[in-house]
């Protein structure tokens, strides 16, 4: 792709004196994070920098965390960005974005954010069914207000409004496309090289959409519904446990994943805990005196079906 | 897997006049007790309709706790037993609960016979590697080194694979499972009686308080805990090329074949016999 070779006089800045550019793309599996660093990796070569990308993708599969630095200048020695030293974050997931925010300029760093909030199992430690989950709360003008420059664009409702939810990382590549000084049209031909031959007009258009939108700078999106909301209860778990058949043995209490069972003073199993009772039946199964019966009573007002 | 849970109450198949039953506190049989009536339950059998079969020892003593027809019989020969009444009556769920020293010291040669006849049996064997009830002397499946009242010392006879033991004896299904996983025990005992002929399903139980407490083995929850670890899914299926080897246990349903049932082939011939005397 490259025809001009690195000793070339740089089309655009930053000048050779200027330290290198820093991009730090993130995200999770399966979003297209190494697709967006490759495109602005080929296209800052193509414009005559040199360009060191790396990557951790290992968790791809598993929808894990994934993140690629890529850093373009006159010479680039590192592979990868210092904390406080990225010039542009751009997430493809709200955590991961968040998580990533110290990497970031302080001063003059820019922070585009996908809304997308993809929930990690980590973050239902608690599985009463209905439960809040520990994922981040801030709201995006939180955020905005502890970066220089920062954009929170729902690019996924975005790409799916254009028909292909696999789009959203071209909608921020258009979004990052503003931050940097390349041509419009070396854009396009880049991303249209490195997307499948069947998606290239919806991408493109995507990568239109995402650079006018910042371009235009609109507000942020209001708050987007979590990708998996928690679903209320319809029933609430009731233990029956009978004190004359119970022989003390412990194992309900130490083999309760929520821990909320204890032995009382009579050493009788008991519910110390109700409310973090999710209703599993694992110590109802795992009693071998059959002293636990779980009920799981309808919820009034929710039309309870028992699991 | 689940679906169930909710309408299967384990006191509906109980005796409840006979309860708390006998059991030391965390003994692992009480769990396998309730997965085989759970089992029972999901296919809707009746207990009518149901023959449980035991011998002696503490997983002997289980059959009287269950809600149908029970026979607590002699040390080793609830097979023997239940092999004449499946015989006789094979409208019935014949089930077998027998432990390792009751089905495979002194019931051994019982074990071996009735996996050669492929009889419609379901058997399970409890396995807690001890004789309990009678003060915890060596079993054949105690592992090596570990203490009894008969091995001070730490056992030095090698141990029985029983489901090893009881696929090359030509039993139909032979399935193994640890008490830790209820629901999939369950499954495995349903499977097996769900089977045509001969089931063996060995379930790895804890004696907490003789086999547990001798060896140093922790609380009645370390025990069952420990069972994860010792299990070993069921990729490997080796049971029969490597048969002395009880640690890191194969579950699962390890055999199931389609060799024939010989109740059928017995009533056919009885009923040749009684066609040739009425001629
Ligand atoms: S059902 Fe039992 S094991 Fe499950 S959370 Fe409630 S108390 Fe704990
Ligand atoms: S498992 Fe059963 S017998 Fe053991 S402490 Fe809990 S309720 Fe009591
Ligand atoms: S002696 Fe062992 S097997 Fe027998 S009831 Fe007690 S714990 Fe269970």
């Amino acid at each position: 792709m490259s025809e001009t070779s690195i000793d070339a006089a740089p089309a655009v800045a930053p000048s050779a004196a200027k330290p290198p550019f820093n991009v730090l793309i993130v995200g999770v599996g399966g979003q297209g994070v190494i697709m967006v660093s490759k495109v602005l990796a080929a296209l800052a070569q193509w414009r005559g920098f040199e360009v060191k990308q790396s990557e951790v993708h290992g968790m791809a599969k598993r929808g894990g965390s994934v993140f690629s630095h890529v850093r373009f200048g006159k010479r680039v020695w590192s592979p990868t960005i210092a904390k406080g030293e990225a010039d542009v974050l751009v997430a493809l997931e709200w955590a991961e974005g968040l998580r990533w925010l110290p990497f970031l300029k302080p001063d003059t760093g820019i922070f585009i954010c996908d809304t997308k909030r993809i929930v990690p199992p980590f973050a239902c430690l608690n599985r009463t069914p209905g439960a809040p989950m520990r994922y981040s709360r801030e709201t995006a003008d939180e955020v905005a207000s502890y970066v220089a420059e920062g954009y929170a664009i729902d690019a996924t409702t975005m790409a799916e409004e254009l028909g292909n939810e696999r789009a959203a990382n071209v909608v921020l590549l258009g979004a990052l496309s503003n931050a940097l000084d390349f041509p419009v049209a070396d854009w396009e031909t880049t991303v249209a090289d490195f997307v499948p031959k069947k998606t290239v007009a919806v991408n493109l258009e995507a990568f239109r959409l995402g650079r006018t939108w910042v371009a235009e700078a609109r507000a942020p999106a209001a708050d987007v519904p979590l990708v998996h909301a928690p679903v209320a209860a319809s029933y609430a778990p009731r233990l029956e446990i009978n004190a004359d058949w119970c022989k003390s043995c412990d194992i309900c209490v130490k083999l309760c994943p929520e821990r909320c069972l204890k032995l009382n003073a009579e050493r009788v199993a008991e519910l110390a805990a109700p409310e973090k009772c999710t209703g599993c039946r694992l110590c109802e199964w795992l009693c071998p005196d059959f002293a636990i019966r779980v009920h799981l009573d309808p919820q009034a007002g929710a039309e309870g079906t028992a699991r | 897997m689940f679906t169930d849970a909710a309408n299967f109450d384990v006191r509906d198949y109980l005796r409840k006049e006979m309860m708390p039953h006998f059991l030391c506190p965390g003994c692992g049989h009480g769990i396998a007790l309730r997965a085989l009536l759970w089992a029972l339950h999901d296919l809707a059998i009746d207990k009518d309709k149901l023959a449980v079969v035991s011998g002696i020892g503490c997983a002997g003593r289980l059959s009287a706790y269950i809600d149908a027809n029970t026979f607590h019989t002699t040390h080793g020969r609830p097979l023997a037993y239940a092999t004449g009444l499946a015989l006789a009556r094979p409208d019935l769920h014949v089930v077998v609960i027998s432990g390792d020293g009751d089905c495979l010291a002194i019931g051994g040669n019982h074990l071996i016979h009735a996996c050669r006849r492929n009889l419609k049996i379901t058997c399970l064997m409890l396995n807690n590697e001890i004789y309990g009830m009678t003060g915890g002397q060596v079993s054949p499946t105690t592992s090596e080194s570990r203490l009894t009242t008969t091995t001070p010392l730490g056992n030095n006879e090698p141990n029985f694979d029983a489901c090893a033991l009881a696929t090359a004896a030509g039993a139909g299904f032979v399935g193994r499972e640890v008490t830790r996983h209820v629901p999939k025990l369950k499954e495995l005992i349903k499977a097996g009686l769900e089977h045509p002929g001969f089931a063996f399903v060995e379930v790895l139980s804890d004696c907490t308080e003789v086999f547990g407490r001798k060896n140093d083995l922790g609380s009645s929850p370390e025990m069952i805990m420990r069972q994860k670890s010792e299990i070993r899914p069921s990729a490997y299926r080796n049971t029969v090329e490597t048969p002395f080897h009880s640690t890191s246990l194969p579950t699962g349903i390890l055999t199931q074949n389609d060799r024939p049932e010989y109740g059928a082939a017995h009533r056919r011939a009885a009923a040749a016999v009684v066609a040739k005397g009425a001629k």
